[in-house]
């Protein structure tokens, strides 16, 4: 079956502004958007777009759809039957066509220091309880795609703010038994571009391919922060 | 902060004003938030009332007929609906903040504390009066 679908183009070098340009591809049954734009990249080998597994584990064919930020391969063109429409990732400057600036993203994960912080220098493992793994195992689960930052007004209006996924993968470290780095991580969610910059519009657990809910990440995060707060009144 | 090299060339996009109005998700998320307007004019309201009641008589039978005015009834049961909605979705975010329970036993469990304690208050505040 012949769909036509639009896709907004930038080329730096000659555009001032990203504009819908229109495609005719073949869809069947399986066709999911990401194998859409790659049959487009075969007509006009000048459409750029980022993609790598096409099974939703790498994260990074993240487009908006219909103003919706979604993973490429894990969204299916026959639930479009009406209009198409594919752009570049919101609230990320463009580079070329749907290849978003992501370095914002990026630095705000790195600051919020997410690996395990432990000052044990022992070459035995550390062991963990079902109980231990069940507290941080679904915040575990993002894959750094970047659709809760899309969906995120806040991060829109303020690309300051450390964003979902950030603040969920600082959730993740506090929350796991082996690490000892909450100290180090809560001035960065206690900050105003932390967790408080968060109103709870909850749209980025809607959006994200994992389940992970990042909402509920941050807003336990809220909680986390005012306790931090609390004890650090009562402690010289 | 964004990459150099790119900074000068990319298309950087602006959020419009009206981002609330593109999908329906952030419409309900506005209605939320706006959910306080009406419960401002009740607060507003009660503490009128409050104030009536330590001037005397004279002046608790004017608030008395005031809040029977239709326009203030009116924005009072706006007011009502505004938040049992926004209970709504306090009850349905609060067990993804403190998950303490299955979300959905502990949002049933709200709305029972919700009505015992509201039925409560009508049945001592119906035997004082």
């Amino acid at each position: 079956m012949n769909k036509t679908i639009s896709i907004s183009r930038y080329n730096p070098e000659q555009d001032s502004q990203p504009q819908l340009q229109t495609y005719q591809v073949v869809s069947e049954h399986s066709t999911s958007v990401l194998d859409a734009l790659l049959q487009v990249q075969q007509q006009d080998p000048s459409l750029s777009l980022r993609w790598s597994c096409r099974m939703a584990i790498c994260g990074s064919c993240g487009v908006m759809i219909n103003g919706i930020p979604k993973l490429g391969c894990k969204t299916f063109v026959r639930d479009y039957p009406e209009q198409l429409v594919i752009s570049p990732l919101a609230h990320f400057a463009v580079e070329k066509d749907l290849i978003v600036d992501m370095s914002p993203f990026l630095q705000h994960l790195s600051a919020v220091k997410p690996y395990l912080i432990n000052a044990e220098k022992s070459l035995q493992p550390h062991k963990q309880t079902p109980a231990q793994l069940a507290k941080y195992q679904q915040f575990a689960n993002c894959i750094n795609c970047g659709l809760c930052y899309s969906a995120c007004p806040q991060f829109g209006l303020n690309p300051e703010f450390i964003g979902p996924a950030a603040i969920t993968l600082a959730q993740r470290y506090n929350l796991d038994s082996r690490d000892q780095g909450k100290a180090v991580r809560m001035p960065q969610l206690n900050s105003k571009n932390g967790v408080w910059a968060c109103t709870f519009v909850g749209f980025c657990s809607e959006v994200c391919p994992k389940k992970v809910d990042p909402a509920a990440a941050v807003n336990q995060g809220k909680v986390a922060s005012a306790s931090d707060f609390i004890i650090s009144m009562f402690t010289p | 902060m964004p990459d150099p090299k790119s900074a000068s060339t990319a298309y950087k996009p602006v959020m419009s004003r009206h981002w609330w109005l593109q999908h329906r998700y952030f419409q309900l998320y506005m209605l939320r938030e706006a959910t306080v307007l009406p419960l401002l004019f009740f607060i507003i309201c009660l503490l009128y009332g409050l104030f009536s009641l330590s001037q005397g008589e004279v002046q608790w039978q004017s608030w008395l007929t005031f809040m029977a005015t239709p326009w203030v009834v009116l924005l009072n049961l706006l007011a009502f609906s505004a938040s049992l909605y926004h209970a709504k979705t306090f009850f349905e975010l609060f067990p993804r903040v403190m998950p303490l329970a299955p979300a959905a036993l502990m949002i049933v469990a709200q709305w029972l504390a919700t009505f015992i304690v509201a039925a409560g208050l009508i049945l001592l505040l119906g035997g004082w009066l």
